[in-house]
């Protein structure tokens, strides 16, 4: 059995009290739960201070461009469904540059999992305003108030077809573990927002904060992750941050669907081309 | 047209009407017959970005001898409407024959203007009066056709069947092909026998009528591609289109993508996974995979890209031909990285090149471009089969999990003599290392340090520093000995082979350097072939004459080179490329 400490890299630089600690801790529980292998497991992120989970956190690793951790999670995942593939983006990555990816991510529902770190604003470029600050935050990029309305990922996430959609909170990392577990077993795309406050450039959505407006969703003891009517009511409703498992479907998995042997990734397929075949195609031509 | 004794040795039909006339129908067909019967075989398509209405016209060349592209002029020319003639009547030749369907004109005698026969063939009052549908045109068309070009009813019989047999049935194939022989015998009693072209009699070996685009997708396939990603665009979908049926059964897998940087960035994930990943796009598909590519350079990933050039700039005119793209690539993105930009000429070298692409995207673990043009990429060519014993799979400095245990302390990004680092693969055991977007050490974590910047800076820049040796050289045509050179890449090598055949016609004798790379530039062969030329003439399809400028500011002595460009959105015709030189050198 594995330790959290044999996916402990190094120990991470991130400002004392940022929500990624909560994640780092949450993410290690998950693959000791899950019983995985550094050398199994890929990490793929994209660019924000949840990018150097990947310098301390022992997996394969890729640190993609801004936006674009999604596509290339996909691609890994589909060349080798053997492994593992989890993706993580922050708010700005996720719902602002990569929000296309991300649309369409939840349609194919490929079996990988995706965390998007939401701490409300852009905090490696030095605090401005993101997809989730809310109307009339001040910020670097809004010295007079964000002017748009924010976006709700989950909510966007059920309208997009998404099969495994929940939301977590870096505050409560035990929580997150189980979510991040039970989003990697899966079987499709499963998503996943953390609420993880910026502690040097978010005075508003602090972890107090986060603390008071939060609410359990299976608080609701009639609440049930597989009703969709159910997780639309609860998403909808103005008022405190739904937490916990929104909302589970048994969709068929991209792979379920394309795959043709999944038992055979096609990364280990003998590429030499059989001659014999390839005279019968080249037939159709004459 | 050429004549060989009393029968025709080059001919050109054009068909013409409007866009959802069946006109690239009609044309296919009629190019699938000329092959049957043993003839090279050239297409032309100047299709509108458009599904119906638009005029469209669809140029079917066969020859005795093999041909790269269009003739200088038109013999045959059958049209859906009238206004196809106004369109292209400069085009045809003085004894050339016009058919036109006169959208209920009433029938009227043949007129001779100028040498050349025009004629009122009711297609659509044939097919409506007939089969009760106007869809049988075309095959009354192609009737028309057979008999003017005194083609084999048994091999358009074949053709027809296996067209429609298994789509629609029999009664279908014998309606179709009841259709063809009306069109035939009609064309018989209003067309007298000096008008009839003839064709010589030769025999079909087997070889392949197909487009760049099927080539460059079966070249792939031959060289274990086993990953696509693309987001549709003109004019690269075929590409797409073939290997999405044929993939599968590979165990492969074809993926739409929201977009082209979701589909470069898959195909990235998915060639760090270990396969053999491509995308393909065109125009402003390309823009969108800059970002990307730069990201293939640094982390170091082998990808092939293939662009379909277009028209440009912006959305530009979809379904044309044009060579704007060599900058981009070239020169494209940010950041310096290595990268190689390959240039196919034929549909030979769509199929060759592709298979050393994916050779060469391992070997030195870089983004490789294939560059080609719609021109070809869509258009259909006659080719000998491609020979499989000659594809090997080179999979360069990839580990297997032995020789990974056999490394103590793996570095995925070592410094290494050539620059070139050992791959290993995710899941793979001792392997452990990371893939950065950012500058990184040796393992691959992010590094700002300046010394280390440097050096991976110069690890990655060395890595084609000795690759010319692996790459595809400069091919030179034509006269050796002659003092007149011509340069071009792509889809000029049909048009500058016959514009050298002219020029020698009229006693100028002049030579051709193909440049297959254009990236890293093959400054040293260049060099030579300008030092063996008085004057030089660079041939492109584009406004600014980039593959001039590149020439220009790779070779180190001064050279006096003109450039002969086009922009027209059409390809050369090889009387544009001869009569300028001609005009010049005199």
């Amino acid at each position: 059995m594995k330790k959290d400490k044999d996916f402990h890299l190094s120990d991470p630089t991130w400002c004392a009290g940022c929500g990624i600690y909560g994640i780092f801790a949450s993410l290690k529980k998950a693959a000791v739960a899950l019983d995985l292998d550094p050398e199994e497991l890929v990490l793929v992120t994209g660019i924000g201070c949840h990018g150097r989970l990947n310098n301390h956190f022992k997996a394969y690793g890729f640190h993609a461009l801004h936006g674009r951790a999604l596509p290339v999670a996909q691609g890994v995942k589909l060349s080798n469904p053997s492994l593992p593939v989890v993706a993580i983006s922050g708010d700005g990555d996720a719902y602002s540059i990569g929000l296309g990816h991300f649309i369409h991510a939840l349609r194919r529902n490929i079996n990988i999992t995706y965390l998007v770190v939401d701490n409300r604003l852009y905090a490696l470029t030095q605090g401005q305003s993101s997809p989730t600050s809310h109307r009339g935050y001040v910020s670097a990029s809004a010295p007079y108030g964000t002017k748009e309305n924010p976006l709700d990922g989950p909510r966007l996430a059920l309208a997009s077809g998404g099969t495994f959609i929940a939301r977590g909170f870096s505050g409560n990392p035990k929580q997150l573990a189980s979510l991040i577990e039970k989003g990697m077993t899966h079987r499709g795309f499963s998503f996943i927002e953390v609420l993880s406050p910026c502690v040097t450039q978010n005075k508003v959505n602090t972890i107090q904060w986060f603390r008071e407006n939060i609410i359990q969703i299976d608080e609701d003891p009639k609440y049930d992750p597989r009703n969709r009517t159910q997780a639309q009511g609860k998403l909808t409703h103005e008022g405190k941050i739904q937490v916990g498992l929104i909302y589970v479907d048994d969709k068929p998995s991209y792979e379920d669907l394309v795959m043709p042997d999944r038992d055979n990734p096609l990364v280990w397929n003998d590429l030499n081309p059989d001659i014999e075949r390839f005279e019968k195609i080249m037939e159709k031509f004459q | 047209m050429k004549i060989k004794g009393k029968k025709i040795a080059d001919i050109s039909v054009m068909i013409a009407g409007k866009a959802g006339d069946g006109v690239l129908f009609t044309g296919n067909v009629l190019a699938k017959i000329l092959k049957r019967q043993g003839w090279w075989v050239s297409t032309y398509r100047d299709f509108p970005s458009n599904i119906r209405g638009e005029p469209t016209n669809y140029t079917i060349r066969a020859s005795l001898e093999k041909i790269y592209g269009q003739a200088d002029d038109i013999d045959v020319f059958m049209a859906f409407d009238c206004g196809a003639i106004i369109d292209h009547a400069d085009k045809i030749v003085k004894g050339g024959i016009f058919l036109c369907d006169g959208l209920g004109l009433a029938h009227v005698a043949p007129s001779r203007i100028d040498g050349r026969t025009y004629h009122i063939f009711p297609l659509r009052k044939l097919a409506r009066e007939n089969f009760q549908s106007e869809l049988y045109k075309n095959m009354i068309a192609l009737g028309a056709l057979s008999h003017i070009l005194d083609l084999d009813f048994r091999v358009i019989e074949g053709i027809i069947s296996e067209t429609f047999l298994k789509r629609k049935g029999k009664k279908i194939v014998r309606k179709n092909i009841r259709a063809v022989r009306l069109g035939c015998q009609q064309a018989k009693k209003m067309i007298e026998q000096e008008e009839i072209h003839p064709l010589v009699e030769k025999k079909d070996s087997g070889r392949l009528l197909l487009s760049g685009n099927e080539a460059i997708a079966m070249g792939s396939l031959a060289a274990g591609c086993r990953y696509f990603a693309a987001y549709p665009i003109c004019p690269a979908t075929e590409i797409w289109q073939w290997l999405a049926v044929v993939l599968p059964e590979y165990n492969g897998l074809v993926i739409q993508t929201e977009d082209e940087l979701a589909a470069l960035n898959m195909a990235l994930g998915a060639s760090y996974a270990g396969a053999r990943a491509m995308t393909s796009t065109s125009g402003p598909g390309a823009s969108l995979m800059m970002e990307a590519f730069s990201l293939a350079g640094m982390a170091e990933i082998p990808v092939v890209v293939v662009h379909v050039q277009r028209v440009g700039p912006s959305t530009g005119m979809p379904t044309k031909t044009e060579q704007s793209d060599l900058d981009q690539w070239v020169y494209g993105s940010h950041g310096e990285f290595p990268r190689i930009v390959l240039s196919p000429g034929t549909i030979e070298e769509c199929f060759e090149f592709t298979v050393k692409a994916f050779n060469l995207a391992e070997k030195y673990q870089c983004p490789v471009i294939l560059l080609t043009e719609q021109d070809y990429g869509q258009n259909l060519r006659t080719v000998k089969k491609f020979d499989l014993t000659k594809v090997k799979i080179d999979r360069g400095k990839l580990l297997n999990q032995e020789e990974l245990e056999g490394i103590k302390g793996y570095r995925r990004y070592k410094f290494t003599p050539d620059g070139i680092s050992p791959r290993a693969l995710p899941g793979m055991k001792n392997g452990l290392h990371m893939v950065e977007s950012n500058e990184h050490d040796q393992n691959g974590y992010r590094d700002e340090d300046s010394e280390n910047r440097i050096r991976m800076m110069q690890k990655r820049m060395r890595k084609l520093e000795n690759a010319a040796k692996d790459l595809i050289p400069p091919r030179v045509w034509g006269d050796r000995e002659s003092e007149f050179g011509i340069i071009g890449f792509g889809s000029t090598f049909g048009p500058i082979q016959e514009a050298i055949a002219q020029l020698k016609d009229r006693k100028i004798r002049a030579k051709y350097m193909q440049i297959r790379t254009l990236w890293p530039f093959p400054r040293k062969k260049v060099e030579e072939f300008l030092d063996s030329c008085k004057e030089v003439f660079v041939v492109e399809n584009n406004f600014t004459g980039q593959l001039g400028q590149l020439i220009r500011s790779q070779v180190k002595m001064p050279i006096r080179i003109k450039n002969i460009v086009k922009y027209s959105s059409q390809a050369f015709r090889p009387q544009e490329i001869s009569s300028q030189i001609q005009m010049a050198v005199r």
